[in-house]
């Protein structure tokens, strides 16, 4: 009992910290580097570890906790999927590469010159569209940098993991939500199911 | 689960405490725009494309690893980021046939170029006192407007005053553009700087074999190589083309093993990996080849008429060379006789064998001399276009736009050198110089001080650079209009050597512009355009990369690396392979036909600047394993790559051997002074067990006033000290003949990375 | 059978020219200590060449020989590590996971070739220099350990690669970066447990010697002699 009332305490503790500032940082890492490692690594303010730059940050990083961030467009993944999209239509980088990325708004833009173009969400895509300027989408599944993880989203493609694995049942969510933990024992669970390299190496670097 | 659990616990009490920090790191509103990106790259995806190295003249082809990431950049006055292609390595081309894959340390940090904090952004216009570093952003139209003002006059038939383009030796579609350009400017001078030129041997080449040309060394199917002096595996004329063929020599063959030779007064890089270093006195070296050939016929074992035309250019030479007998040619150069006998054996009866020449030998005022002494040894045992000999690569200098119609005043000037560019603007004869263009070349930087390059720059009404950086020359224009880095540009080279074929080396920009920069040779297309009259006639094209299509698409029909149905299929093939190289025989440039002289040349004792009673050393500038001529010493990693021989990083050094360090009172470490009659410079010591008691020697590259945060103010400019003795007959600038001496001033500080056998560390010496 | 990598450097091709160093500095992401800092000691390079004189003036030789991680199969690294950061995986590599470090640097100190580093100092880059990091390569900070990882994330994207396009590994296909950019062709790279291997042949010849051997470290690299 006593465990669970520190558990909850604490978890309240942090949750309610990282609320307050959830809508407005941006991620100080995120998955294979989606962002240059120098970006992500936090170089200019190390002060509280080398690896994190505040005590919340390395609580956050040990307790997995990773904010929901606040999307400037509710993109609805299940409207498109509905549609016949499938995940590899945007995220075309999932099966080539390590990173799935995010299609550019000029790839939206090529469907929703014409298709609900009265949806104020489309009309906020179509705004950034006519500015030149991207969506600023705010990464979702990502590593805090001082874990030092490699991840390619090709090779597990080429193994057969679906996309849902990982990401969850995306056709049933609107914006999309962190679904797993992403954490060494989610990930190595499934490696030595699948008997494929369990090797440090392999993943951090 | 009990640990986590109290960890947490204990988290979620510290947290409060920590409150504030938590809320700074939130670092709000500091979220840049993402601009709209123009090229498409699978995220984390490399890509290798191919480009040239610029990095120094030998021409190597490059892949460019490139992967998509944000780069930092401001569109229309907001600055954002943007998705574009980076360049994350350089690696050599494997398809190209200098270099076959491989890039040396020089080449690998060409990256460093691109994105170096220091590069120039913008066109500048000068705000404060020439040369004070003062500029101002202007906008490009008005840059090209200015620049467009001031050049028009000078294009008129009227114009009382001419124009001076300075840059590095060019090669290829630039060269012959910068030459049309200049064909619009009545009395215009083509003005070529580069500290080490080789001059001297493309002189001798030129006598000995008909072509003013560096020479190809076959050295992957030599027995023995003997090289006088020349840095042929560290910086001299093609390195890695000759690194490659030097691997196979040494252990690429089964049962042979090459022997390699060193005669140098200092080890160098090169020297390091002999298995005979031969510390012959400096500028004596002509001598020992002469002394070698002399046993070679005096034994018989070559027959002096096996030479040719290339040993008529050595007085003696049909005589079986009489004056150079070893115990003659001992005594001047303090090579045992028995040495010069058992040298002159082993290259008579291991062949092939060849003898390189290049560097400080030539460098001197009898530099002429000793080519052709080494270019007679050469031809002499027979290794002149011979496998395992030198070679030359065939030249297709000829392609591209004909070389534009020259009045006579312009064929006067169309080559002329530094020297005589300064007495130019200080006689005002022929003509004033009115306008200066520079491009890249630095000869405030690396000529000797009493040139008075400076002093005489500074007296011309108007100066432009299209530099990338700001340097000791660039520094004295009133206007920069920065070029893109070789890698953001459409690049193509005509390597010299390195290779059996005809090489053209060509690629399209393997990067988009990280900066508001343009490429010079489209800016002076366009500067061209607005001129109009008979500059815009010499350079019809819109772009570049028009010209480059037009000079490259005729190559179809000969044979080469490409095979193409069409000119358009050609072209892209050439595009992706970075290059395009012969595969049998291609119509050549003409070889130079020796002319102007009939007399051989005589052997002239060295002639050394300041009296030796006074400056009892020889004073040895060698261009650095990291920084070339200088040029590369705004690039970290170089300054940051041990030297292989000192150890040291991040500055200069002077190097002399130990017992002439204890008898000057001079410890490892310790600030010297060396006095030339030209100047004074201080750096520390490096007691080196490589180098002849009577030679201190000095790295090329360091000591810049002006060259961004890395090189500026960063050691001591050994050309700074320099005399101007030149080899006559050629003009060329005798580097390695000033003599100087040393003396200890007190406490130096040196950065050592210290590598003694399995020891690791860097220390600093203070004494 | 797994892999076992391995490298051969012919001391006889080695013309020190330190693009092998470069290569190592560019492709991971070995931050620039600047002037000071390597006054101290403090510089990184992953791979050194070594040089000693031998002989007096002027019968003078030199010999050098470049440095990385020897990759030991009886490694001192490893087991003086409290955090197994410094560990031995299935390739035979030693392996340096840089998020389990904590920074004692016992292993440096049991390495006898030096081949450890410390980051004294949290790397930077003058912007725009980030531009040219490594996305494969991830940054290592303040107080950690690292060292020559024999470019596995080269390795790695060769693997992938090979699977991708359902083929076996080539032999030469793997090349870490200072091998590939070796102008002279002094570094050779590949499985030992092949023995149709480059590598493999060439770790056999009579030239080959370990580095400091006596100390039964079991280093895969092998060094073959200079003959001269």
């Amino acid at each position: 009992m006593i465990f669970l009332a520190a558990l909850l305490v604490a978890g309240l503790g942090v949750l309610g910290m990282a609320l307050v500032k959830a809508d407005t940082r941006g991620a100080p890492g995120s998955v294979a580097g989606e962002s240059t490692p120098a970006a992500a690594s936090g170089l200019s303010s190390g002060v509280f570890t080398p690896a994190h730059r505040t005590l919340l940050e390395a609580m956050e990083d040990y307790f997995d906790y990773f904010p929901t961030p606040v999307q400037p467009i509710a993109f609805n993944h299940k409207i498109h999927i509905a549609k016949g999209m499938k995940c590899l239509s945007c995220h075309a980088g999932a099966a080539l590469g390590p990173q799935a990325g995010i299609p550019s708004v000029t790839f939206c833009m090529a469907c929703h010159q014409v298709i609900a173009t009265n949806n104020p969400e489309i009309q906020k895509l179509a705004s950034y569209a006519a500015e030149g300027r991207e969506v600023p989408w705010q990464p979702v599944n990502w590593f805090y940098p001082a874990a030092h993880v490699r991840f390619w989203h090709a090779p597990h493609i080429r193994a057969g993991v679906d996309c849902t694995t990982c990401h969850g049942n995306v056709s049933q969510q609107t914006v999309a939500v962190r679904q797993s933990d992403l954490n060494m024992h989610f990930c190595l669970s499934c490696h030595r199911e699948k008997e494929v390299s369990v090797d440090c190496a392999t993943c951090h670097d | 689960m009990r640990r986590r659990t109290f960890l947490m616990f204990s988290a979620a009490t510290a947290a409060g405490a920590m409150w504030d920090v938590a809320v700074e790191h939130g670092a709000p509103g500091k979220e840049l725009v993402r601009f709209i990106p123009e090229t498409k790259l699978i995220p984390g995806v490399t890509v290798w494309r191919p480009s040239v190295c610029a990095q120094c003249a030998a021409g190597c082809g490059l892949s460019v690893r490139v992967v998509e990431g944000d780069a930092e950049v401001v569109r229309k006055g907001q600055s954002g980021l943007i998705k574009v292609g980076l360049a994350k390595k350089l690696e050599g081309n494997p398809g190209h046939p200098v270099n076959r894959g491989k890039l040396c340390a020089r080449g690998q940090a060409g990256l460093q170029v691109t994105y170096n904090p220091d590069r120039l952004s913008h066109p500048l216009r000068r705000t404060g006192p020439r040369g004070s570093g003062q500029y101002a952003e202007v906008g490009w139209e008005e840059a090209l407007g200015e620049l467009h003002a001031r050049l028009g006059p000078l294009a008129s038939p009227s114009a009382t005053s001419s124009l001076a383009f300075l840059t590095p030796p060019l090669r290829g579609q630039r060269r012959a553009l910068i030459e049309n350009f200049l064909s619009g400017f009545d009395g215009s001078a083509l003005v070529s700087f580069e500290f080490f030129d080789d001059r001297v041997l493309r002189e001798a080449n030129r006598l000995s074999f008909g072509r003013a040309q560096l020479p190809t060394f076959d050295l992957a199917q030599s027995n023995v190589v003997l090289s006088f002096g020349a840095d042929f595996l560290g910086t001299w004329n093609s390195p890695v083309a000759q690194s490659l063929s030097y691997g196979t020599m040494r252990q690429g063959r089964s049962g042979v093993r090459g022997k390699f030779v060193q005669v140098e007064p200092r080890i160098s890089q090169t020297g390091a990996s002999s298995d005979e270093w031969i510390p012959a006195r400096p500028g004596t070296e002509g001598e020992l080849a002469l002394g070698i050939a002399h046993v070679l016929m005096s034994e018989h074992l070559r027959p002096a008429a096996a030479a040719g035309s290339a040993g008529r250019w050595i007085a003696g030479w049909s005589d079986g060379l009489p004056e150079y007998r070893p115990e003659a040619v001992a005594w001047k150069t303090s090579v045992a006789p028995e040495t010069i006998r058992g040298l002159a054996r082993q290259l008579a009866t291991h062949s092939p064998a060849v003898a390189i020449v290049g560097g400080a030998p030539l460098a001197q005022t009898n530099g002429l001399f000793t080519a052709l002494a080494v270019n007679a040894l050469n031809a002499l045992l027979g290794s002149v276009g011979k496998p395992g000999g030198l070679q030359f690569t065939p030249q297709l200098g000829s392609i591209g736009p004909a070389a534009p119609a020259k009045s006579k005043s312009n064929a006067a000037n169309l080559s002329g050198n530094i020297q005589t560019l300064a007495q130019q603007i200080r006689t005002g004869k022929p003509k004033p110089v009115g306008a200066l263009l520079i491009y890249q070349a630095n000869p405030v930087f690396a000529a000797p001080p009493d040139w008075q390059v400076k002093e005489a720059l500074v007296k011309v009404p108007f100066i432009a650079s299209f530099g990338s950086f700001t340097d000791e020359t660039s520094s004295l224009a009133d206007l920069i209009l920065p070029d893109h880095s070789y890698l953001e540009s459409w690049v193509d080279d005509l390597p010299e050597s390195g290779a059996a074929e005809a090489v053209l080396s060509l690629a399209p920009p393997a990067l988009e512009p990280l900066h508001h920069t343009r490429a010079t040779p489209d800016v002076l297309l366009d500067l061209a355009h607005r001129l109009g009259g008979p500059v815009a006639k010499a350079l019809p094209w819109k772009t570049y990369e028009a010209m480059l299509q037009d000079a490259y698409t005729p190559l179809r029909h000969l044979p080469g690396s490409v095979s193409a149905a069409s000119d358009d299929e050609f072209w892209s093939k050439v595009k992706d392979q970075g290059g395009w190289w012969s595969a049998g025989p291609v119509p050549e440039t003409k070889p130079t036909a020796a002319r102007g002289r009939s007399q051989p040349v005589k052997n002239q004792e060295p002639e050394f600047d300041g009296p030796a009673q006074d400056f009892p050393f020889h004073f040895l500038p060698f261009p650095s394993q990291q920084f070339g001529d200088g040029r590369h010493a705004n690039l970290p990693w170089l300054q940051e790559m041990p030297d292989l021989l000192s150890t040291a990083m991040w500055g200069s050094w002077v190097e002399i051997h130990p017992g002439t360090a204890q008898r000057l009172g001079i410890a490892e470490g310790d600030l010297v002074e060396v006095s030339s009659p030209h100047g004074v410079l201080r750096a520390p010591a490096v007691l080196s067990p490589g180098i002849a008691p009577d030679v201190v020697a000095m790295p090329v590259g360091q000591g810049h006033e002006r060259y961004g945060r890395y090189a500026s103010g960063r050691g001591a400019n050994p050309m700074a000290i320099l005399g101007t003795k030149t080899e006559p007959e050629t003009g060329a600038l005798a580097w390695a003949a000033t003599r100087v001496s040393v003396r200890r001033i007190g406490k130096g500080e040196l950065c050592l990375f210290s590598v003694g056998p399995l020891e690791w560390g860097a220390k600093q010496l203070k004494r | 059978m797994s892999r076992r990598w391995g490298m051969v450097i012919d001391l006889d091709r080695c013309t020190g020219c330190e693009a092998c160093v470069v290569a190592c500095s560019a492709e991971n992401n070995i931050a620039t200590a600047g002037e000071s800092q390597a006054a101290k000691g403090r510089a990184i390079h992953w791979i050194r060449v070594e040089r000693s004189w031998e002989g007096e003036f002027p019968n003078v030789r030199v010999r050098f020989r470049p440095v990385p991680c020897q990759q030991c199969d009886a490694a001192p690294c490893e087991p003086v590590c409290p955090t197994y950061a410094s560990y031995h995986n299935a390739e035979g590599l030693n392996a340096q996971v840089y998020n389990r470090c904590i920074g004692t640097r016992y292993c440096a100190n049991a390495c006898p070739y030096t081949g450890r580093f410390f980051n004294w100092f949290q790397p930077s880059w003058d912007k725009p220099l980030q531009l040219q990091l490594n996305p494969d390569v991830s940054i290592r900070e303040a107080g950690v350990m690292e060292k020559c990882t024999f470019c596995y994330q080269r390795a790695l994207v060769a693997e992938s690669q090979a699977e991708a396009e359902k083929r076996p590994l080539r032999d030469g296909e793997v090349s870490p970066a200072c091998v590939q950019s070796c102008p002279s062709g002094a570094m050779v790279f590949g499985d030992l447990n092949d023995p149709a291997s480059a590598v493999s042949r060439l770790a056999g010849l009579d030239r080959g010697v370990k580095l400091l051997e006596e100390v039964g470290t079991f280093p895969k690299i092998t060094y073959l002699a200079r003959e001269s």
